[in-house]
């Protein structure tokens, strides 16, 4: 599992364009959403449903559940090693 | 009478993430910012005057450049030929520069981005003497952001005020302080 958190950590950083920033940079548990955790804004949602179904063949049809899955890189490592078709 | 309470500058080619981990370290949504936006957001920093983050109606932010969002758009550009990324869309608008430093700072005053043929003190000062003409304004982040690549820039900015002790912000003064 701490391989995958690294590797959608690694991924989010290249999807949003997150430049200079590290997977160190990023807290497992930290929101990704709002002043306290990455800063990410709705606009990057998008980004964030095309990173799952891309590489890991997710697709998100409910705006919810995306809500859901995307509260930190922790939730979303564990939402895709559950749900990946690929 | 308009006077300059601080300057700063940028030099062309910093390392503008070593630069925010020095000076700065807590504000993540700076690494996704474009390039402009982060000059204009570490010049900020450097300037910010205590209290910090307290919401204040009198401080204007104008900026300044010839290349507008320019360098952003080219990145843009680039990612509409496999998928149009909207986190690199937003910053295709030069006004974001502003944005961010006000967002960031609490400043509610006025937010202008002009782009310009070319850099001359005579302009820049005009156009900042205006801002401060509407009654509202008491200071003013100004700055000239020119993002021409990633790491080819010139950067640098001054804090104005009405009244204060600092220099005179004229056209002899902003001329003086950015060829040093």
């Amino acid at each position: 599992m701490e391989q995958l958190v690294n590797e959608i950590k690694v991924k989010l950083i290249d999807a949003l364009n997150l430049d200079g920033m590290t997977p160190e940079d990023i807290d497992d548990n930290a929101p990704l959403f709002g002043d306290e955790g990455l800063g990410l804004d709705s606009i990057d949602v998008l980004e964030l449903i095309v990173l799952l179904e891309r590489n890991y063949g997710i697709r998100l049809a409910n705006p919810q559940e995306g809500k859901k899955v995307f509260q930190s890189v922790a939730v979303m490592a564990d939402y895709v090693n559950a749900n990946r078709t690929k | 009478m308009l006077t300059i309470r601080s300057f700063a500058s940028i030099p062309g080619g910093t390392d503008l993430t070593a630069l925010y981990r020095a000076r700065v370290g807590d504000y993540p949504k700076f690494f996704k910012m474009d390039t402009a936006c982060k000059l204009g957001f570490l010049l900020a920093e450097q300037l910010a005057d205590a209290p910090r983050f307290e919401p204040r109606e009198d401080r204007a932010v104008l900026m300044f450049s010839t290349c507008g969002s320019l360098c952003n758009d080219r990145h843009y550009e680039e990612s509409v030929r496999d998928f149009p990324s909207p986190s690199l869309f937003v910053y295709t608008l030069p006004n974001i520069i502003t944005g961010e430093i006000a967002i960031r700072n609490k400043y509610a005053g006025e937010t202008s981005a002009y782009v310009l043929e070319r850099f001359t003190p005579e302009t820049f000062v005009a156009l900042v003497e205006q801002a401060f003409q509407d009654g509202d304004t008491g200071s003013a982040l100004c700055g000239w952001v020119d993002c021409r690549a990633d790491d080819d820039f010139t950067a640098f900015a001054f804090l104005v005020e009405r009244g204060g002790t600092g220099m005179e912000f004229n056209v002899e003064n902003v001329y003086g302080t950015v060829s040093q």
